[in-house]
């Protein structure tokens, strides 16, 4: 028998595509070649592979051997095939039993002393393995929890090759050797995962965060509009001087959202994945995930990129979390405008030459912008030396139909000498501001209930106004701005939508005038005499 | 298309007109010494006199140096053609449609003012307000702009501001999504853009209302012409609002001019932390009425009582004097208290939207029809 086949899986972005790796044995000259698109890490797998079988004392086959990867026409990247060829390899030289390997799916890297490696993207494969009817997958030691995140899986971690290979043919592995050395040193197995630098925060649900919003003095607004940006699934602007502690707000917002259902901690863990981004042994991301990257950052990193195939950008890592740019006019007008299709349609899509990718992007948008470029415009007495033509064009950076998706507009306020010194009244924590949203989301889940939208953010404008009516009167205020022409029709509906998030936080059966009103002064950034929200 | 509301009732003599043409290409806005020339010697003389820099008062030899070198290659003829080409006039002192307030300047009166738009300047400025502030505004003060200039508008005033950003579009922008009429003042000759980003609000105006210059087509705006740019919206109008104004503020000048002239002065107040409202408020302290939403407005420039005739300087014209496209629009407006909204009287008379709202602000000055709501009735 010159042929063996298994199974392992190319990752285009989140999505898992299952490849048989075929492998053929031919007398001739000692030859080894893979075939199927693969790109320069796939092809040093030969040096890997070869290495690592001799290292585990096997006999290398010493005949022309062809590795074909398929779906051939499927572009393939990194070194997660190396597994599955080595044991093709094996069960063509007849070492390994050729039926064993035939139904099993392999995924690794293979160092050259024949130690299994971990790879980026293990959840995803899994899940494409699943779908495509395999139940039993072979995975690096370190990545068999994230793996185990699939339902009706079964998982074998393995940490060598020599460890896979006793297993396939029946002897029982010999224990491995613990290096006592190598106890006290860190695992730098997992140092290739990581991206730094790319500014995002995933908190499992058992961590405590010591972010609260208790810790804010004041700012009754703002939290106000934190809250039903998180109950309704609003975008959210924050404008005002440095130091108002707009930074300080949105690193809370992540903290008031609800956990995510079981289908979104797949989606997310899967993403963190394939960026690298997941903690060892706690695979699940359970918590809505935070993503504040830098003004500087490029388009690739943004939206999802690279050489070749994209891997997810910031807009990807921040799905089903809080996406938050900080300085928002500071980032390059095309970065903003980018955020425009994600936005409206919660998922991102890359083209590269090699293939386009769709990645999934719903997340809840946070900008943070000065006023002006020094920070100081309109305040009293802070002598700000802007012209107004620099002011305008500062805020223009982010005018038009970006910010027309933006439901709420806040000036956040340096806090006051009086707020900060009475910090013991009791400020609201997190925790009872969270359980206010999940009442509010539950409401609102509980009556979009045969729609395919969940919170209010999603709904788009006509449904909202013609299958829930509102009571007579109730929009009388914002009818007379629309009259006025100070507030658009897509205006309206935003209005609307903030103003039943309103209401579902109030426990309403929907909303009244002052919900509305309420809604209006969120929108259009101004107060209307609305008495403040305090605890 | 030009109103015959008022014009063709008494215009000045063609040549007469033409030394203004000129006069108003060499003569900088609000030139005292060319003004008081203008009052002594009439407008084809000081016209002469300055483009050959001859007779000129003592001490202004270095000043007619720069007249004569502005009149090298002007032709007024060729302005007055381009002028009516892109659809606009020069109306000058002597006219029937000149709004005779504008006196009041004295010697810096302009010389003549070139007027884009089918309306008739006079009739339209008896019944106005202007509505000055800030460039760069805050929301606050962009939505109580828009929202006056639209109440203002339902009540048929006609909003008077500068065309820039900020406060004075927001004003405009009111009162256009109102279907009302509104007059940008511009430093800068009518068929200029400035600033770039207004080309199509500008357009806008145009249409439904007036853009006024004192200055020649293709003149470009310079901070000196935009100070005295603020003199003619303070004398055209009986009222200057300011909406938000720093300390340092243009708009604050326009109230100043307005408080020189004895016009009503009036401010918008906004939060005290604002340092966009401080120059408001400074005003507010020191004699400026504050106002709050357009009914108040309306209450001190309307006068006493009624606000409904304009007694002070409106021409008495006769029910049967009235012509031309305001008598079609006139008989096109149904009896009772009803009345017909904008559209339904443009198809009953055969004319566009835009210069039935025009005649009907016209007639509104002349205290004949008058708005309520989206309807006009006869009175």
């Amino acid at each position: 028998m010159a042929f063996a086949h298994t199974g392992s899986v190319a990752l285009l972005g989140v999505d898992g595509v299952v490849v048989e790796v075929q492998n053929d044995l031919e007398p001739g000259v000692a030859a080894f070649t893979i075939v199927g698109l693969p790109d320069k890490a796939l092809s040093e797998a030969r040096d890997r592979v070869r290495a690592a079988v001799v290292n585990s004392g096997e006999k290398w086959p010493q005949r022309k051997l062809t590795v074909g990867l398929s779906p051939a026409s499927v572009p393939k990247s990194g070194s997660g095939f190396d597994l599955a060829i080595a044991c093709a390899v094996l069960a063509a030289a007849e070492r390994l039993d050729p039926a064993a390997i035939a139904r099993l799916l392999l995924i690794g890297e293979l160092g050259l002393d024949g130690r299994v490696r971990p790879v980026r993207g293990v959840l995803p494969a899994v899940l494409a393995a699943a779908d495509a009817g395999y139940d039993q997958v072979v995975v690096p030691q370190q990545t068999a929890a994230e793996a185990s995140l699939v339902p009706g899986m079964t998982v074998h971690g393995v940490q060598t090759l020599r460890q896979l290979i006793a297993q396939l043919s029946g002897q029982v592995p010999a224990e491995e050797e613990p290096d006592p050395a190598a106890r006290e040193l860190p695992d730098n197995a997992l140092a290739g995962l990581c991206l730094p630098g790319i500014g995002v925060r995933s908190r499992s649900a058992d961590e405590a965060d010591y972010r609260d919003l208790a810790d804010i003095a004041g700012q009754y607004e703002a939290r106000r509009a934190l809250e039903i940006a998180a109950a309704g699934g609003h975008h959210l602007y924050f404008k005002g001087p440095p130091g108002a502690g707009k930074t300080m707000l949105a690193e809370r917002l992540p903290g008031i959202l609800p956990p995510l259902t079981p289908q979104e901690a797949l989606e997310v863990t899967a993403v963190h994945s394939v960026a690298g981004l997941l903690p060892a042994g706690r695979p699940l991301v359970r918590a809505a995930p935070y993503c504040a990257p830098h003004h500087s950052t490029t388009m690739p990193a943004i939206v999802g990129g690279g050489s070749g195939l994209p891997r997810p950008g910031a807009v990807s890592l921040a799905h089903r979390g809080v996406l938050f740019l900080d300085e928002a006019p500071e980032f390059p007008v095309r970065v903003l405008d980018a955020l425009r299709q994600p936005l409206e349609s919660g998922e991102v899509v890359v083209a590269r030459a090699a293939g386009s990718l769709r990645l999934p992007a719903r997340f809840l948008l946070l900008l943070a912008a000065n006023p002006c470029p020094c920070g100081r415009w309109s305040r009293r007495g802070e002598g700000c030396d802007c012209t107004p033509t620099m002011v305008s064009r500062y805020q223009g950076r982010l005018s038009g139909p970006l910010l027309d998706r933006v439901d709420l507009r806040v000036e956040v306020d340096a806090v006051t000498r009086l707020e900060l010194m009475e910090r013991d009244s009791a400020a609201e924590t997190t925790a009872t501001v969270a359980a206010r949203v999940l009442a509010a989301r539950e409401r609102a889940a509980a009556r979009l209930k045969d729609t395919p939208w969940r919170t209010n953010g999603e709904v788009p404008g006509h449904e909202l106004r013609t299958r829930w009516r509102l009571a007579p009167g109730a929009l009388r205020d914002a009818e007379r701005e629309m009259e006025r022409g100070l507030l658009t029709a897509r205006g309206l509906d935003r209005v609307l939508r903030v103003a039943w998030t309103t209401a579902d936080l109030a426990g309403q059966d929907g909303p009244g005038r002052d919900e509305v009103r309420t809604a209006l002064a969120l929108r259009t950034g101004f107060s209307r005499g609305l008495p403040v929200a305090r605890p | 298309m030009l109103t015959d509301t008022l014009t063709g009732v008494r215009t000045i003599p063609h040549a007469d007109r033409l030394a203004r043409a000129l006069l108003s290409r060499i003569v900088e806005p609000g030139d005292e010494v060319a003004g008081l020339m203008l009052q002594e010697h009439g407008a084809i003389e000081t016209a002469e006199r300055l483009s050959q820099g001859r007779d000129l008062p003592a001490g202004l030899a270095r000043k007619g140096e720069g007249y004569r070198a502005r009149a090298v290659g002007a032709n007024p003829a060729a302005d007055l053609d381009r002028a009516h080409y892109l659809g606009a006039r020069l109306v000058c002192p002597g006219d029937e449609d000149w709004p005779t307030q504008l006196d009041d300047l004295g010697a810096a009166r302009p010389v003549g003012l070139w007027v884009r738009g089918g309306a008739s300047l006079r009739l339209l400025a008896l019944r106005s307000v202007a509505m000055v502030g800030a460039r760069a505004c805050t929301a606050y003060g962009a939505h109580v702009a828009a929202g006056l200039g639209a109440e203002l508008a339902d009540a048929a005033w006609v909003v008077v501001s500068g065309g820039a950003y900020g406060i004075d579009a927001a004003a405009h922008r009111g009162a256009l999504a109102a279907t009302g009429i509104t007059i940008g003042i511009l430093a800068c000759g009518v068929d200029e853009i400035y600033p770039r980003g207004h080309s199509a609000l500008l357009a806008r105006i145009a249409e439904q209302g007036l853009l006024i210059s004192e200055l020649p087509l293709g003149a470009h705006p310079t901070k000196p012409r935009f100070l005295q740019r603020n003199r003619v919206i303070a004398a055209l109008t009986r009222g200057t609002v300011v909406v938000e104004a720093a300390r340092r503020s243009g708009a604050l000048s326009t109230a100043r001019r307005a408080r020189d002239l004895n016009r009503l002065v009036m401010g918008v107040p906004g939060p005290v932390t604002s340092e966009l409202s401080a120059g408001v408020h400074e005003l507010l302290r020191s004699g400026g009425a504050l106002v709050t939403d357009a009914a108040e407005i309306v209450e001190l420039v309307g006068g006493i009582g009624a606000d409904l005739a304009p007694t002070r300087r409106g021409p008495i014209l006769p029910r049967d004097a009235i012509g031309g496209e305001a008598l079609r629009v006139l008989e096109a407006l149904p009896g009772g208290s009803v009345g017909a909204p904008v559209e339904y009287l443009a198809r009953d008379a055969g004319l566009p939207p835009d210069a039935v709202l025009q005649r009907l602000y016209e007639l509104g000055s002349l205290g004949l029809v008058e708005r309520c709501g989206a309807h006009w009735r006869l009175v």
